[in-house]
């Protein structure tokens, strides 16, 4: 008996201290992230990316665009312990060249992911904001970037940069930019909602009733209240570059002097019977790097949803 | 209705600054040509209007357009007239994209909709991790796994092209069952692609539905399953599943270029592809409008449809 309501007092104990701490909102979604295990297997497969990205040189066995296979008569070998995924019709070790091409991954799905997701916040936060015309004339310039055929157009504006300066310009840099220009349209649109959503709130009524300027209330009020959907929205986005750069380099209008995953399937496109090695391998990082991201975006949005929350 | 005006001239005045932008059109198609003099180059420039200013070649375009005239290709069996070449490839790229879109709806909805219905069951489970996983391969990485699997190690399918080169190959001789044959792998891929994002969406869609008070005022007054899922569920659930299917038929057709390189398939996609690394514009134009056209179309059916769906929204 004693003993029994010792514990309960105990935990009430500690629960007063807990709410006397005073828990963040971060580490309430930090909490409810941890026991989410498909996002922390999402984070841990980006985490694995990430060290191949780095270490690159020291984890491929032979150095970029190296031809070991090709000296010693061995091109289109299977998988062996020698060549772990095989090498290609050249003589590339492929495990090399897929190592080497997780930088281009990463490089694009941030960089592309950092331009679309400025536009957007930019363009969300304003039209949400201001309303009226400036509302109505930056969200019919969206609607047009929504409907637009926008790999064709992708594909034309790359085409048309390599042929004005042949040796490429900016290379992987320009992917990502166009990428980026062309693909935060629907962001912008959720993140206006988002907005309007935020702006209906008392506090803002009461922040507005104080005396505080807009600069203020955008910032200091609105932001930090939809920063929730940012983070998601910005995880997906960089999942969908990486795939539609893994695509614009399989139609072979990639970078042509950097070692990406879409190429390497590209190459393998043009022999599937004689080396099956050659795309399954590229392939299954693209999936995996992508499905990390995926499960990462679901995995933020149930933790750090409010509304979500149990 | 007539907001779709001004966003087909922003989609155009977008491909025409981008094509205009890789430089003199005349040069690229004379490119190839040691011989050619200035002064032919000069006439070639009167003869297509292009020493006039850009907001004046637009404006011909845009008339010539209304005129159904999109122009001749410069590389592409060349001079051709674009809609002849459009019209010769469309309808491989349509056969392959439609079948692709029912079959996967057809599969979907009823999937989805058991997803929903038994919500974390292990059934529910699998469902959408596979739809989720379904997501994020691309498209031509699962066409390339196909192709490996049932083109070459198990020879069930070609791998590659719409028909046999030879008429002695065609499965019974029929030039019909040969298309079937030749179109079952790259409509297979497509249908499982398009299928996991539907999937996805019917089953949210779904049981955001079965949590609105009207379903549990159906329950109440005695109604079965049957009747509160099909007759009073779905129809509200397959609102978003509109929307969505409207804009991704666009997004398809955009991606035509994707899978019809992948299989081969002698569709408008490929014949993109080729016009774009030939920067033969007229084609490009050709495409891009083609294809933009057809998305306004699907969003047009979207909102007719709407209205039969959805009784709150009718198009007056």
């Amino acid at each position: 008996m004693k003993r029994k309501k010792s514990t309960k007092s105990d935990l009430s104990n500690q629960n007063e201290r807990k709410r006397s701490k005073g828990v963040s909102q971060w580490n309430i979604a930090w909490r409810r992230f941890k026991k989410n295990k498909a996002a922390l297997a999402g984070a841990l497969v980006i985490g694995f990316v990430f060290f191949l990205a780095a270490f690159d040189s020291l984890i491929a066995p032979y150095p970029p665009n190296a031809l070991p296979a090709f000296y010693q008569g061995e091109t289109r070998v299977s998988p062996s312990l020698k060549y772990l995924f095989g090498t290609d019709y050249v003589g590339h070790d492929v495990f090399s060249q897929v190592v080497y091409g997780a930088r281009s991954a990463l490089y694009v799905g941030f960089g592309a992911a950092a331009i679309a997701m400025s536009l957007a916040i930019l363009v969300g936060l304003v039209s949400g904001f201001y309303g009226g015309l400036v509302d109505n004339i930056l969200m019919r310039i969206t609607e047009i970037f929504l409907v637009i055929p926008f790999l064709l157009i992708l594909l034309v504006f790359l085409q048309v940069i390599n042929a004005v300066a042949p040796s490429g310009v900016g290379g992987l840099s320009m992917v990502a930019i166009m990428i980026g220009l062309f693909s935060w349209a629907s962001n912008a649109r959720i993140i206006r909602g988002e907005v309007l959503r935020v702006k209906e709130s008392e506090f803002i009524e009461a922040s507005k009733s104080l005396g505080a300027s807009k600069r203020r209330i955008i910032f200091r009020h609105i932001f930090p209240n939809v920063l929730h959907t940012i983070i998601v929205l910005t995880t997906l986005m960089i999942a969908n570059a990486i795939l539609v750069e893994a695509a614009v380099s399989f139609l072979g209008f990639g970078d042509p002097n950097a070692i990406t995953w879409g190429q390497q399937l590209q190459k393998a496109n043009e022999a599937v019977k004689e080396a099956w090695w050659e795309g399954v391998f590229p392939g299954l990082f693209i999936t995996l790097l992508v499905l990390g991201f995926s499960l990462l975006g679901n995995g933020l949005r149930d933790a750090l949803d409010p509304r979500l929350r149990e | 209705m007539l907001y779709l005006i001004p966003l087909f001239l922003g989609i155009l005045i977008i491909v025409f600054v981008a094509s205009r932008i890789a430089g003199d059109p005349v040069q690229l198609m004379t490119g190839q040509n040691p011989r050619i003099t200035p002064e032919a180059k000069q006439i070639l420039r009167e003869y297509y209007g292009l020493d006039q200013p850009l907001y004046y070649q637009f404006f011909i375009f845009l008339a010539q357009l209304l005129q159904g005239n999109l122009g001749n290709s410069y590389a592409i069996r060349g001079g051709t007239a674009v809609t002849t070449l459009i019209g010769d490839y469309a309808w491989l790229t349509f056969e392959l994209q439609l079948s692709a879109l029912i079959f996967s709806l057809l599969i979907a909805i009823p999937i989805g909709i058991l997803s929903a219905k038994k919500q974390y069951s292990k059934l529910d489970m699998s469902v959408t991790t596979t739809s989720l996983v379904g997501t994020c391969i691309p498209v031509f990485y699962m066409g390339i796994i196909a192709i490996i699997i049932f083109g070459y190690f198990l020879g069930w399918f070609p791998a590659s092209g719409a028909h046999s080169i030879l008429e002695d190959r065609y499965p019974f001789g029929s030039y019909i069952l040969d298309g079937l044959w030749h179109m079952f792998l790259p409509a297979a891929v497509l249908t499982f692609a398009t299928l996991a994002p539907v999937v996805l969406l019917v089953r949210s869609s779904m049981l955001e539905v079965l949590r609105q008070d009207y379903i549990l005022a159906a329950r109440a007054s005695g109604l079965s399953e049957r009747t509160v899922i099909y007759k009073h569920a779905l129809r509200n659930a397959l609102i978003p599943v509109v929307t969505y299917v409207g804009l991704y038929f666009g997004a398809m057709l955009a991606g035509a270029p994707i899978t019809e390189t992948v299989f081969n398939w002698p569709g408008v996609g490929r014949l993109f592809v080729e016009a774009t690394t030939k920067l033969d514009f007229p084609v490009i134009m050709g495409v891009t409008v083609f294809i933009t056209i057809m998305t306004l179309v699907a969003n047009l059916i979207t909102d007719i449809t709407y209205g039969y769906i959805d009784p709150r929204i009718r198009i007056e």
